[in-house]
């Protein structure tokens, strides 16, 4: 099993790590044990592009602790290219939905004390 | 298995309440033995669903409850799961006595968290989300279902007026319930002008975090025939699983494991959703209930919109979709919920309903999910 810090690790590359399933080939973020997809237990490790789209988001005004700092701000989930996977993440920066049109292309920058974070491309 | 009644309920009132969690539990447990007319030495077993007791310093309230009901020896289960505790609690209920292991059980949901604030709130709820990627990386509640809402309205051209009419729509309802916490007519332009909590979502938008208890008697068809002449039947029980997080989930403007419980609940039952003449479903954000309505059958999917707008879903509309007011309205003490929502279909079917009785009404569903609707249950109830 893969650790979370490796993935932490990974996105400060710019990378996701991820795993796929060595029976069918569904992938899965690193904290899946058995595939959701066929339930087998084998997994080849795979670095993806941390490249994708706006899927969705919300700009948050009323934060949860230790948030209030950062306020405006998008917590995004992103469909990732060529993937079938999504991720989601915070993304500063953001004041208003002029600011962030579904599909705008965006990348995983790094993870930190606001979790892992989501920049525009 | 053994048929399932319900033949007593109970509730507080929902909103800011005084009293300890331990109080306004055994407030509700006790009039749902009063009014299922029975003495709780009859009661088996006791299931008790709640979420944040460490707020007000009582965890495992089971055996609390059970002593403080006069029987401390009878056995209990103490039940978090999240937002959908009282249905998940309710399901444990009605299992054991569909299996024959108790003819008489207690239900009790309740929940006390508005003397800690709005910060502490938004940031203790935030751990019932898949914490990692979502309460983890600044996501609060309302900003799950928010993101929900943006993908919704962008898929099926609906507005933020739309969402706003599901409130208005509740907020009708609730004014004519006695116990519901916000008791007040709204408009359109109210929730509008709301102040925006996690756009696009905004403050009436969201349902209030709320106090309350209630509680519920379920046993078997046997003890009911014997003992009652005012109760109601379960015909359909399922629950359902959905990915953890949002971005599990190929489809973020559907709730899997509502699918999941109904279609099971609807088999068991031998009814399809057109049977159903009112349901109380988890209407945690305006969003949610469109949502929910077309998971649960009401109406094909990006369709719900229309029927609000249409008032199809109106007290005594076509389907009464929440006539208690809702969690938007009625409250949202997050244990207790599911729980209000059997009170409610039992008050409804048993003609202690009121003003906000739905006319002619048979057959009642109730609709409870934790988090963004991880885990679900559905019921489904008859009069008899």
């Amino acid at each position: 099993m893969l650790s979370k810090e490796e993935f932490i690790n990974n996105t400060k590359l710019g990378k996701i790590l991820a795993r796929k399933c060595t029976k069918c080939g569904h992938p899965h973020l690193v904290t899946t044990y058995f595939c959701q997809n066929c339930g087998n237990k084998g997994f080849e490790d795979i670095l993806i592009e941390g490249k994708g789209v706006i899927v969705t988001y919300t700009i948050i005004t009323v934060p949860p602790d230790g948030y209030e700092k950062y306020v405006p701000y998008a917590w995004v989930v992103m469909k990732i290219d060529n993937s079938e996977l999504r991720i989601s993440g915070f993304m500063g920066g953001i004041r208003s939905p002029a600011d962030l049109p579904l599909g705008t292309k965006v990348k995983v920058t790094g993870h930190d004390e606001r979790g892992i974070i989501i920049e525009k491309q | 298995m053994e048929k399932v009644c319900v033949i007593g309920a109970g509730s507080t009132k929902y909103g800011k309440l005084e009293d300890s969690i331990t109080d306004i539990a055994l407030k509700a447990s006790v009039d749902a033995i009063e009014s299922a007319g029975i003495e709780p030495k009859q009661i088996q077993a006791g299931y008790i669903s709640n979420v944040f007791g460490i707020a007000d310093k009582q965890v495992h309230l089971g055996p609390v409850i059970m002593s403080n009901l006069g029987i401390p020896e009878v056995p209990s289960l103490s039940i978090e799961s999240a937002c959908g505790s009282g249905s998940v609690s309710f399901r444990e209920a009605y299992a054991n006595v569909a299996a024959g292991f108790y003819d008489v059980v207690l239900a009790t949901g309740v929940e006390k968290v508005t003397h800690t604030g709005t910060e502490w709130t938004t940031t203790y709820f935030s751990y019932c989300s898949d914490f990692f990627y979502e309460g983890g990386a600044g996501a609060s509640f309302p900003g799950l279902f928010a993101s929900m809402a943006r993908a919704y309205l962008a898929e099926f051209k609906a507005t933020e007026e739309d969402l706003a009419m599901v409130a208005v729509k509740n907020h009708d309802n609730g004014f004519l319930n006695p116990k519901a916490h916000l008791r007040k007519k709204i408009t359109v332009d109210d929730v509008l002008k709301s102040a925006v909590v996690a756009s696009p979502l905004k403050l009436y938008d969201c349902c209030p975090f709320s106090d309350g208890a209630s509680a519920v008697i379920l046993c078997s068809e046997k003890f009911a025939k014997a003992h009652s002449k005012n109760y109601i039947e379960v015909i359909g029980s399922g629950r359902g699983g959905s990915p953890a997080a949002l971005q599990g989930r190929e489809h973020i403007t559907t709730i899997p494991s509502t699918k999941i419980a109904a279609q099971a609940a609807y088999k068991m039952a031998g009814i399809t959703p057109k049977d159903v003449d009112f349901a109380e479903v988890h209407d945690c954000f305006t969003i949610a209930e469109l949502v929910d309505s077309e998971d649960l059958g009401f109406f094909e999917k990006g369709t719900s919109v229309q029927a609000v707008r249409e008032g199809r879903t109106k007290l005594n509309g076509d389907i009464s979709i929440n006539p208690s007011g809702g969690l938007k309205s009625k409250g949202h003490p997050i244990g207790a919920t599911g729980i209000g929502q059997v009170a409610e279909v039992f008050d409804q079917l048993t003609g202690k309903a009121g003003e906000r009785t739905v006319k002619g009404a048979q057959i009642g569903l109730t609709h409870n999910f934790g988090a963004t609707g991880a885990s679900c249950a559905v019921h489904i109830f008859k009069s008899v």
